[in-house]
């Protein structure tokens, strides 16, 4: 073979080999040293300042761009269009990503849960039929164009033609969204499903983009259509975007200074285009960004060598939980099919595990729930009830559960059950996907210590995103619905749903793993239409009790809706557990920060 | 060093030169010792017997197994777990051991099976020639045109969506090394053979009435059996390297420790940046060891079955080259002799 690997060694070979040790030596050596001096300098303890490191360390500014906010963790190739409605769209006008150069008409935050005013300055529910808003006054784009209700419409019915692009779903949860005049929109809310949350989820997601332009790209070309120029409401522009970094420069004509009381702080935003979280994360730790929305692992090495970093939480899990990862089980197959199976394996993870590396620690103890037990939805969850009729880490119960149904271990040390052996399966989840990907190792081994035979497989996402969405997988570990306003219905309906459910074969957006009930649906209708706070809780408590029943997906453990990790080197007063004025964000309500962080020379 | 006369270079290989009372003590001495191993094999023989004891024995006395979960992600090392804990939280040592020997099994079969196929090829080619030999050798030019890596990493791709227990295991990673790195084993060895072919006692042979795979076994390939050995000892190493290459892209086998599952995980964990050196400087090493080892032993290998690289102190070649020039000058004089007396 050609490849240098297969050629005939040689002396040359000792000779690399030994270079290989000591550029290891050397590699280990750097990043000791890099760990214990490296954030000596450019910073010192001011601790009396808000939003700075969680050490207390705080930087003494950049000389260079001192008025540039450096961010990474959302652009990882290079841009190629702006439009919004692309589903390779770059940032920020990627859906639902930043208000930088487009806005939505809500915003949501994640912390209390609440709908705050976008665009629109307020918005009225009228029971279940019908949400009205009112747009702020004195907005425009960034062409000095005005935006009107109109837009707004129009950036909606632009699904009711164009089935292929986000904002086509809307029309699942509203029947019409029409301006009654410049300032006011009316929406229809679809009178089956009366889902008011999943309609306020969505114009909380969904960016307002002007007519005029808009109306000029032709419905087929709508989703591959080439913007450079984005034009929105956002208070930056694009400036320029290459292969290595997308600029954006401050709109000083934007509408909202008075809304947010002022301009963002910064004039400028950069956003670098890194490989992978490696490169990221090693200039985020040398003080190259000032915010970042990566997989960090042990972050607190980063402050523990003396670096200005923080995260909202300062002790674990420093995150905000937000979302949920699932192990999907295929219920249409044999083995799988069977609840005592599914409940087994779910008892079987080593959960605590799974938090402990995988994760770095970053996710709380997981409960067997549907509904994340803190945060805007821990109002729903129900202790009692899952710590009753739950399940927990236990491997002798797990055995227990398969040899009470009569499971036989083969002479393989796998069981074998109604004569179907268990396995083996493939647990598949996408390739450098790392915590879900070390999460997918630890269930696997965790399943054959208990005599169920699965291994693991990560190909390319495209690959997993076919396959489970096909329903050809046997195992998936993959994602549902995070906290949003329509959580955590939407997550129920994407766990539960059989409305959406297809057959093996067919593309499928919710209930992946095609499993079957009858009782199901009119719950998750309930669920929708329930009017208040008490009445959702009585709902989802049947929703989440026959969710335990029948696991047909299992939570494998907290993730945050959004990695949200700031370095104080050369602007303070970000938000955190003691500066909470804004949630850790980058969407929706995260825009706050833009307007109040604090730069520290200057 | 080609007009050097034979007899010089087997009255090297006697070396110490039996005197004319050390009769005794010549016929006594081991035969194995007649190999002349030189310190660079005791030094490469020295690390392949620690490294294998490490991977075979110790599992059986380390306190800790490879799956046992013994602290968090990337624990410090410490009393306990003298290298630490992996981002698994496992110990680093159990875990060292048990890849090393994941890595060594893996080396063994795919090494094996590439020498198997190369040698079977080669000395087919060499020894049957015409038609037979260009086919063969056409098909080994366009195997090797191939890139090996590319290769590997489709049919790696495509294993792992196998089901099949031997396959999906550290077997089908080095069934496919194995597959995939014959061709220069091939080539090298059909010149060989092409040569020995061409000897009287293989015409002997055939005139006996010896059946080609007789020929074949008996005849031909005890002459490669020296070089088919080093280049097993080479295919050991290639293949363990091959294995960590491809296990460290992510695509080795689930479920098992190797050396580049090893250095997969750490960069995955961003051990380097997070000053974790325990992650992935013990496997680069003990990869380093054994290829550095192998190759050593290869090197000296090749000294003891070529007597004419062979190398020493320099007080033992100015010896051997006294005793060659001495030898040569009774020659010199047997010949005068000879000469005169005719």
């Amino acid at each position: 073979m050609s490849d240098s690997v297969f050629s005939t060694p040689s002396r040359r070979s000792l000779f690399k080999l030994g270079g290989v040790v000591a550029g290891g030596v050397a590699l280990a050596a750097c990043s000791s040293k890099t760990a214990s001096t490296g954030g000596a300098s450019g910073s010192g303890a001011k601790g009396s300042l808000p939003g700075i490191g969680n050490n207390g360390q705080v930087g003494k500014g950049r000389a260079q761009n001192a008025d540039t906010l450096f961010i990474a963790g959302f652009q990882w190739g290079p841009p190629t269009t702006y439009n919004p409605f692309s589903p390779t769209a770059a940032w920020p006008a990627s859906n639902n990503v930043m208000q930088i150069v487009y806005e939505t008409l809500l915003r949501w935050n994640i912390l209390t849960g609440e709908v705050m005013p976008g665009l629109a300055k307020s918005y009225k529910v009228d029971g279940t039929s019908t949400v009205t808003l009112t747009m702020q006054d004195g907005i425009t784009f960034n062409d000095g164009s005005p935006c009107t209700a109109k837009d707004a419409a129009f950036s909606f019915n632009i699904g009711k033609t164009n089935a292929g692009v986000t904002v086509a779903s809307f029309f699942q949860a509203a029947d019409s969204i029409d301006a009654t005049d410049d300032k006011t929109l009316v929406i229809k809310v679809n009178q089956t499903k009366k889902n008011v949350g999943q309609v306020l989820r969505l114009l909380t997601e969904s960016y307002i983009v002007p007519q005029k332009v808009f109306s000029a790209v032709a419905a087929d070309k709508l989703a591959t259509e080439i913007m450079t120029n984005p034009v929105g409401t956002g208070p930056f522009k694009v400036d320029t975007a290459d292969q290595t970094q997308v600029v954006l420069k401050r709109n000083d004509s934007y509408w909202g200074k008075t809304f947010y009381g002022g301009l963002p702080v910064m004039n400028t935003i950069i956003h670098p285009i890194f490989k992978g979280n490696e490169d990221a994360n090693l200039q985020f730790a040398n003080g190259g960004l000032d915010i970042a929305q990566t997989f960090q692992s042990q972050i607190w090495k980063t402050w523990e060598a003396g670096k200005p970093t923080g995260t909202y939480l300062k002790s674990k899990p420093y995150y905000i939980p937000g979302s949920m990862p699932m192990l999907v089980f295929n219920c249409t197959k044999p083995g799988l099919k069977n609840p005592v199976v599914r409940r087994a394996i779910a008892t079987a993870i080593d959960y605590a595990s799974i938090s402990d590396t995988a994760m770095s620690g970053y996710s709380g103890t997981v409960q067997p729930s549907l509904i994340l037990p803190t945060g805007a939805e821990g109002k729903f969850f129900n202790q009692s009830d899952a710590t009753a009729n739950g399940w927990k880490y236990d491997k002798a119960a797990a055995e227990k559960l398969l040899t009470d149904a009569g499971a036989k271990k083969g002479s393989d040390g796998i069981y074998v059950l109604d004569g179907v052996r268990l396995g083996p399966w493939k647990i598949i989840t996408p390739t450098g996907w790392t915590d879900w990907n070390a999460s997918c190792e630890i269930i696997a081994s965790s399943c054959k210590a208990i005599g169920i035979d699965v291994a693991t497989n990560f190909p390319q996402q495209a690959e997993v995103t076919q396959a489970i969405q096909g329903g050809n997988f046997d195992l998936g570990h993959w994602y549902v619905a995070g906290v949003n306003p329509a959580s955590p219905w939407a997550r129920f309906k994407d766990v539960l749903s059989q409305a959406e459910m297809k057959p093996v074969g067919s593309t499928a957006f919710a209930n992946y793993g095609r499993w079957t009930n009858p009782d199901v649906e009119a719950l998750l209708t309930a669920a929708a239409q329930a009017a208040d706070d008490t009445a959702k809780k009585a709902a989802y408590d049947k929703l989440d009790a026959l969710y335990r029943k029948e696991i047909p997906m299992c939570p494998t453990m907290y993730r945050p809706d959004e990695f949200y990790e700031y370095s104080a080197l050369n602007f303070y007063n970000w938000p955190d557990e003691k500066n909470t004025y804004a949630p850790p964000m980058f969407r929706g309500a995260g825009n706050t920060w833009m307007y109040k962080i604090k730069k520290i020379a200057g | 060093m080609t007009n050097v006369p034979q007899s010089a270079i087997l009255a090297e290989e006697a070396e110490p030169k039996p005197g004319p009372g050390s009769q005794v003590t010549a016929t006594t001495r081991p035969s194995w010792r007649n190999l002349n191993f030189g310190p660079r094999m005791w030094v490469a023989l020295t690390i392949i017997f620690l490294i294998v004891l490490m991977a075979e024995v110790g599992p059986f006395v380390y306190p800790y197994k490879s799956s046992l979960k013994v602290g968090s992600l990337y624990d410090e090392p410490s009393a306990a777990h003298l290298l630490g804990t992996d981002n698994f939280g496992h110990d680093i040592i159990a875990v060292l051991m048990n890849s090393t020997r994941n890595s060594l099994l893996n080396g063994l079969l795919a090494g094996t099976l590439a020498v198997f196929i190369g040698v079977l090829i080669g000395i087919l080619a060499g020894y049957v020639g015409g038609w037979f030999e260009e086919l063969l050798m056409g098909i080994t030019n366009i195997v090797v045109a191939i890139p090996s890596i590319v290769v590997l990493i489709l049919i790696s791709m495509s294993l792992q969506h196998t089901n099949v227990g031997f396959l999906k295991g550290i077997g089908g990673l080095a069934l496919v090394i194995g597959i995939t790195s014959w061709p220069w084993t091939a080539r090298a060895v059909r010149a060989q053979a092409s040569s020995v072919a061409t000897r009287e006692h293989i015409d002997i042979a055939k005139l006996s009435g010896a059946g080609t795979p007789s020929i074949l076994i008996r005849d031909v390939l005890p002459y490669l059996a020296s070089y088919v050995v080093m280049a097993w000892v080479l295919q050991l190493a290639s293949a363990i390297l091959a294995e960590s290459t491809l296990s460290m892209l992510g695509l080795g086998p689930s479920g098992t420790d190797s050396l580049g599952i090893e250095l997969h995980w750490a960069l995955a964990f961003q051990a380097v940046s997070t000053g974790a050196w325990w992650a992935f400087l013990p496997p680069t090493i003990i990869l380093t060891l054994i290829s550095f080892s192998l190759l050593y032993l290869q090197s000296s290998l090749d000294e003891v079955f070529n007597p004419r690289l062979r190398r020493g102190k320099k007080k033992n070649l100015a010896k051997a080259a006294a005793r060659r020039a001495e030898t040569a000058r009774k020659l010199a004089q047997q010949n005068e002799k000879v000469e005169v007396l005719s």
